[in-house]
């Protein structure tokens, strides 16, 4: 699949948001986990993935 | 996964120029922003220069931004917080990654990073590894000394992430990489140029082992010096060792920044998804955009959040490359990659020298082994340059080989060298980086 035609740009679109669910349900964890570190740290970590899929999909905030 | 697909990022690496550009630019606006929202040496860098992150809209503006120097950083760390100074962008506890540079050029730099930044670290070496052939069916072997240095820390978690075995070879010597190489069948390794050839040497000298028949290595990435893309350089190590040999170059306050596709089209692809480069006239400092034209590197991190490197004064001669290049990659190419340093191309006899120059004379001369030094100084009030070189193992004649290297070193760079020929085994050795470029002219 070439990424820069319009099917890819919806196939990206589409992972694009899927990410952004990913980010949220790592955030909440991240969040309702200050007293247990095995969540919280594995959590940071989902979101510093998150956030490379992010730049790898053009997705990142502005 | 399909692992012949040829791009690590599909998307990234065959955008657009102008896609690539808006990109560049949406990043290169929000790196600012974040810089002087959090760091004080950049807020004051950029008031003192009457900037503000909204001022710059267009590519254009991107050079009302100040320079960043390496002298500058070594003055920021002076300062709080510890060890890091005022161009840190984030509390310390989210500092996960403690590296520092060298010195080969003064004082150690320091460098944070956040586990964001490493995972963009190792990003950026995933898609040069990938682009030089890596795979999962890998097995990866790292010689280097595990520690303080970048070098090829984030090659190794990129492998990991590409999904290659890795086996670190760190607190072994020479002989015992080489025999765990062997054991272990392993495909692919990782060093700089001269410590390449080094264990082409020992293997040889010391194993009776000839690492192109008797070792598995297909593919071998170098790093920390220019010699890969050195054509005779690169042609020693690929005859040495039977495998195909790529360059990549980075810097420890920059990132992993170009590297050479398996095209090996003898440039190097700028990630220009993850930096901005930017090529500047070496006296005037104007702007270079067009192809061929030499200069000096002046190169943004692009999504680099701890310690930003913004417009960071390189001081690497590059140039950029005019055609596409076959692998199908839209990164901007820089033939002959890192063609020498600013504060190594120097003037002797009124002549620019760059050291790579020699070193692509020298390996590529029958009867001479890979090591050599040179020594600029004066002798009265004239530049003289002693060349120190040593014979191939085996070889003895080292009259016609002398004649030969004068002739080849006038033609290809304008000028006379006394040159000493020494026994083979005689000049030191570097594991890491070679300092083979000596400048004593200015030395009181």
């Amino acid at each position: 699949m070439k990424q820069n035609d319009m099917a890819g740009r919806l196939h990206l679109s589409l992972m694009s948001s899927k990410v952004e669910q990913l980010k949220e349900a790592a955030e909440w964890l991240r969040v309702h986990s200050e007293e247990f570190p095995a969540v919280n740290r594995n959590a940071k970590r989902i979101l510093a993935s998150v956030a490379m899929l992010q730049i790898n999909l053009g997705a990142d905030e502005a | 996964m399909n692992d012949d697909v040829p791009f690590w990022n599909p998307y990234l690496e065959t955008m657009s120029r102008e896609e690539l550009e808006t990109l560049q630019l949406k990043k290169f606006r929000r790196i600012v922003k974040w810089a002087y929202e959090k760091s004080r040496f950049h807020r004051s860098l950029y008031d003192a220069a009457g900037l503000r992150p909204e001022d710059i809209r267009t590519m254009e503006d991107v050079r009302k931004v100040p320079k960043v120097e390496k002298s500058m950083m070594r003055d920021i760390q002076r300062k709080d917080p510890f060890p890091y100074g005022d161009a840190l962008c984030v509390p310390l506890d989210e500092v996960v990654e403690f590296r520092q540079t060298s010195g080969t050029t003064g004082q150690p730099v320091y460098q944070p990073d956040t586990w964001q930044d490493w995972e963009w670290w190792s990003e950026c070496w995933a898609t040069l590894l990938w682009a030089q052939g890596y795979r999962p069916r890998d097995r990866v072997f790292l010689p280097f000394g595990y520690n303080i240095f970048v070098a090829f820390w984030a090659g190794h978690y990129a492998c990991e992430k590409i999904g290659c075995e890795i086996v670190p070879g760190g607190v072994l010597d020479t002989k015992a990489r080489l025999l765990k190489m062997q054991e272990v069948r392993a495909t692919a390794m990782m060093a700089t140029p001269t410590y390449v050839l080094g264990m082409a040497e020992v293997a040889t000298k010391k194993l009776s082992l000839d690492p192109a028949r008797e070792l598995g290595i297909r593919r071998i990435t170098c790093a920390g010096e220019p010699g890969a893309l050195v054509p005779s350089t690169k042609r020693r190590m690929e005859q040495a060792w039977g495998a195909k040999v790529y360059d990549h170059t980075g810097a420890t306050e920059i990132g992993a920044w170009g590297f050479e596709c398996s095209a090996q089209p003898g440039a190097l692809h700028v990630n220009e998804a993850m930096f901005l480069a930017e090529i500047e006239d070496l006296d005037t400092g104007e702007a270079i955009t067009e192809p061929g034209r030499t200069g000096k590197l002046v190169i943004t991190a692009l999504d680099r959040i701890a310690q930003p490197c913004i417009r960071f004064d390189s001081k690497d001669i590059v140039k950029f490359g005019v055609d596409p290049c076959d692998c199908g990659r839209t990164y901007r190419l820089m033939p002959g990659g890192v063609v020498g340093r600013a504060d190594d191309i120097t003037k002797v006899k009124g002549v620019l020298l760059a050291p790579s120059a020699i070193e692509d004379v020298v390996r590529s001369m029958p009867g001479l082994g890979d090591e050599y030094e040179v020594t600029v100084e004066k002798r009265g009030d004239v530049d003289h340059i002693l060349l120190r070189v040593e014979l191939a193992q085996g070889t003895t004649d080292s009259k016609s080989v002398t004649e030969a290297l004068a002739t080849e070193l006038r033609v290809k760079t304008n000028l006379g060298y006394e040159i000493q020929v020494h026994p083979y085994g005689s000049l030191p050795r570097y594991e890491m980086k070679a300092k083979r470029f000596k400048d004593l002219r200015y030395i009181g």
